[in-house]
């Protein structure tokens, strides 16, 4: 592997190997520039992974304390993990079950379609969808993702069946929808085998990550040095206020100090916003990049929740693909339904160690054993959709430091009135379609850890709105970037990380061009 | 109970071996017997299933032994929980008849060792693959080829969607 030295300062240091920094390493290597990525976790590969739900948590998961406050109830459920990600080289895209849709015009101009809600503060995005369409398309083949570029879509399992039967029933709209998981080989990766645990790693490799395609290809081209079990705690600057290092943990536990060009973080939302506002100076005292007191705030985390519901004959819903499902009659913003925003309707199975502990945390006694000893005849659907940004949900960071130094974060999140209504038409939509293919009862399960972390560090034309501009990059310090999924300037309905992708793919176009023009 | 067979990932080490009498309690390195039986008792009362052998729920308790030996704080907590079962009602929590069992638990629900006793018992009951057995969810499938030729469509109740749909 190339290596660079520790006082190189014409290379541009990654923070994160995930969906965002491992598409933008390999986006910026391929055009010639010189990248070295810090990744916090370890360099893993198929052979490590293993067909375990709990076994992969414990392999992959950013496991690191945080705290939480608000009136969510993963707060309550999960007081030291309300927010689920993983630390590998690749992310949590070595974790993710694939679905890829993208937003829609109405999503990306929030504030001018759905109004000034109460409570919200939403703005329109800085960029229109229209610019943003050329790299959703290029994300889309590079990832492989069904039902574009020729790609069929996954077949249906037992628990789309389920989910096709009642929602035709209902008259709507259900596909087996869009994956970045391979139907048929395709970019050298082979078909999936059905095997059920593209969570937990994908020892089968027909899944796109950043670790099994992005990372190797940047690796390929001589430019990339990979840091693996390189945690970044301070990102520093020079007397001008530009990004001038970032300071890591090695693998040996040494402090290491990386000089940069530009710095870019993709640690995946909360590590983000909170090694921003750790890194505060003499010139930033509120957090690099913080004037605004923006870093931090409007955090998002989607409306997730999940109906199971128990039939009478099997289901077996762990066979196969776990999110090969998608009703999109709801996506479209229609004030008629009471609330602003969409959501999708998506499969979702688990297996049953983690359907007992997520079906609803805390419930217990012969009731809650009557419905997991049914497991086998239990289906399941996720609901994916927008929730409102609100200056107070927010990523703060406690007096408490962890091993590297670093204050522990403080996720505070309270639902608005718009994300409540939301909820109870989701569950009632994803109720009635279970019922309608013949459910015996359905339980409404609430929010897991939050797996789509959003908005914290969000881009806005005006400075005073956000952190970033459209293209990612720090209002205040000019050659500071963010790749991840902080940088929405609202969430959408839709899994956000075939945005993500799109999005790095266009930043890396663009800071490649300020480097040729000298001006990065 | 399913007529499947579940599979732990080759890889990873195989469920403990439990005795079937009351020497299975010499395996213990931390628990004393009285605490250990007595947050079996728990364990059970919490998720209770008539058809599952008593040996699934020894091994959650070998786990929670782990646990205390591994993290003195646990091992605070599980000895504050069995204290706090005992004393809440006239008779050692063990002796106590289910209904009264529960009432104990539901009085202690807001406690935090309620909580890592409730919690680590989903953990460790439902990751056991005698019980992933008797409730049809089979597991490992990767060494097995996945399921793509092992029923991962042939639920039969229901019409088949269209062909692409
Ligand atoms: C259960 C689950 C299922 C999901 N399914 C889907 C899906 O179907 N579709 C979809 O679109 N999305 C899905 N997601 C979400 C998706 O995984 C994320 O949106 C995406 O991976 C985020 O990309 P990222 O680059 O922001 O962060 P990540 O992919 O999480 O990468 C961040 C990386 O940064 C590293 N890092 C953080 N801090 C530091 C530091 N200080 N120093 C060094 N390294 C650091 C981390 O270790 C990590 O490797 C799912 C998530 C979960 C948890």
């Amino acid at each position: 592997m190339t290596h660079y030295e520790f006082d190189d300062a014409g290379v541009v240091v990654i923070i994160g190997s995930g969906a965002g920094g491992g598409t933008l390493a390999h986006e910026l290597t391929r055009r010639g520039v010189e990248v070295v990525l810090l990744e916090a976790g370890k360099h893993l590969t198929s052979e490590d992974f293993v067909n375990d739900e709990w076994g992969g948590y414990e392999m992959l998961s950013w496991l690191d304390k945080r705290t939480a406050s608000g009136d969510w109830r993963v707060g309550r459920d999960h007081p030291v993990t309300p927010s689920w990600s993983c630390q590998v080289v690749g992310g949590t895209t070595t974790h993710w079950s694939g679905c890829c849709y993208r937003l829609i015009e109405d999503e990306m101009r929030a504030r001018s379609v759905y109004g000034d809600i109460p409570g919200a503060s939403l703005i329109d995005w800085p960029i229109a969808l229209a610019e943003l369409a050329p790299y959703y398309d290029l994300a889309e083949a590079r990832m492989g993702v069904t039902r574009t570029n020729g790609l069929p879509g996954l077949p249906a399992n037992n628990n789309f069946k389920v989910m096709y039967a009642g929602a035709t029933a209902l008259g709507l709209n259900a596909s087996t929808g869009r994956q970045a998981i391979n139907s048929i080989p395709y970019d050298g990766r082979p078909a999936t085998i059905q095997d059920g645990f593209t969570v937990t790693g994908d020892k089968v490799g027909s899944r796109w990550s950043t670790l099994n395609v992005e990372i190797p290809r940047a690796l390929a081209t001589g430019k990339l040095e990979l840091r693996p079990q390189s945690r970044a705690v301070f990102i520093e600057h020079d007397a001008a206020g530009r990004a001038c290092g970032v300071v890591y943990v090695d693998a040996a536990g040494t402090r290491q100090r990386q000089k940069a060009r530009a710095v870019v973080l993709a640690g995946n939302c909360v590590e983000s916003s909170r090694l921003l506002l750790h890194s505060a100076s003499g010139m930033f005292p509120q957090g690099l990049a913080n004037s605004h007191g923006n870093v931090g705030r409007y955090y998002l985390r989607h409306i997730i929740q999940t109906v199971w519901s128990v039939f009478d004959k099997p289901v077996n819903m762990h066979r196969g693909e776990i999110m090969t499902g998608m009703i999109d009659d709801f996506v479209r913003h229609d004030p008629a339904r009471g609330f602003a925003g969409g959501y999708y309707v998506e499969l979702n199975s688990m297996g049953l160690p983690t359907t007992a502990a997520f079906l609803d945390p805390g419930w217990w006694g012969r009731d809650f054993a009557g419905v997991i000893e049914q497991y086998a005849h239990m289906a399941g659907m996720l609901l994916s959709g927008e929730d409102m940004p609100q200056a107070g949900n927010r990523i703060t960071l406690n007096d408490e430091l962890d091993a590297f130094g670093v204050s522990v974060a403080n996720i505070h999140y309270d639902e608005h009135p718009n994300d409540l209504k939301m909820r109870s038409h989701g569950y009632k939509t994803m109720s009635a379609i279970h019922q309608a293919a013949g459910a015996k009862r359905s339980v409404e399960a609430p929010a897991y850890p939050a797996s789509h972390n959003l908005g914290s560090n969000r881009m806005s034309a005006r400075a005073e709105d956000g952190v970033l501009d459209g293209h990612g990059r720090s209002h205040e310090v000019p050659n500071l970037f963010i790749a991840d999924g902080s940088a929405f300037a609202t969430g959408g309905a839709c899994n956000p990380t075939l945005t993500i992708v799109a999005l790095a793919i266009r930043q890396a176009e663009f800071m490649a061009g300020r480097m040729a023009a000298g001006d990065l | 109970m399913t007529g499947i067979k579940a599979h732990k990932d080759p890889k990873l080490a195989p469920p403990p071996d439990v005795a079937e009498g009351p020497e299975w309690e010499h395996t213990l390195a931390l628990l004393d017997p009285h605490v250990a039986e007595t947050l079996l008792s728990a364990a059970r009362t919490l998720y209770p299933h008539d058809g599952l052998p008593e040996r699934v729920y020894r091994r959650v308790i070998l786990h929670f032994d782990r646990m205390a030996a591994h993290a003195p704080a646990a091992a605070q907590s599980f000895a504050e929980f069995v204290d706090r079962v005992d004393t809440a009602m006239p008779l050692p929590f063990r002796d106590l008849s289910e209904s009264y069992r529960v009432s104990v638990l539901k009085g202690l629900e807001e406690s935090a060792a309620f909580r890592l006793v409730q919690r680590s018992t989903v953990r460790f009951l439902y990751d056991d693959v005698e019980v992933w057995q008797a409730f049809g969810y089979e597991g490992a499938s990767v060494h097995l080829g996945g399921y793509v030729a092992r029923g991962f469509n042939d639920l039969d109740w229901l019409p088949d969607p269209p062909a692409g749909v």
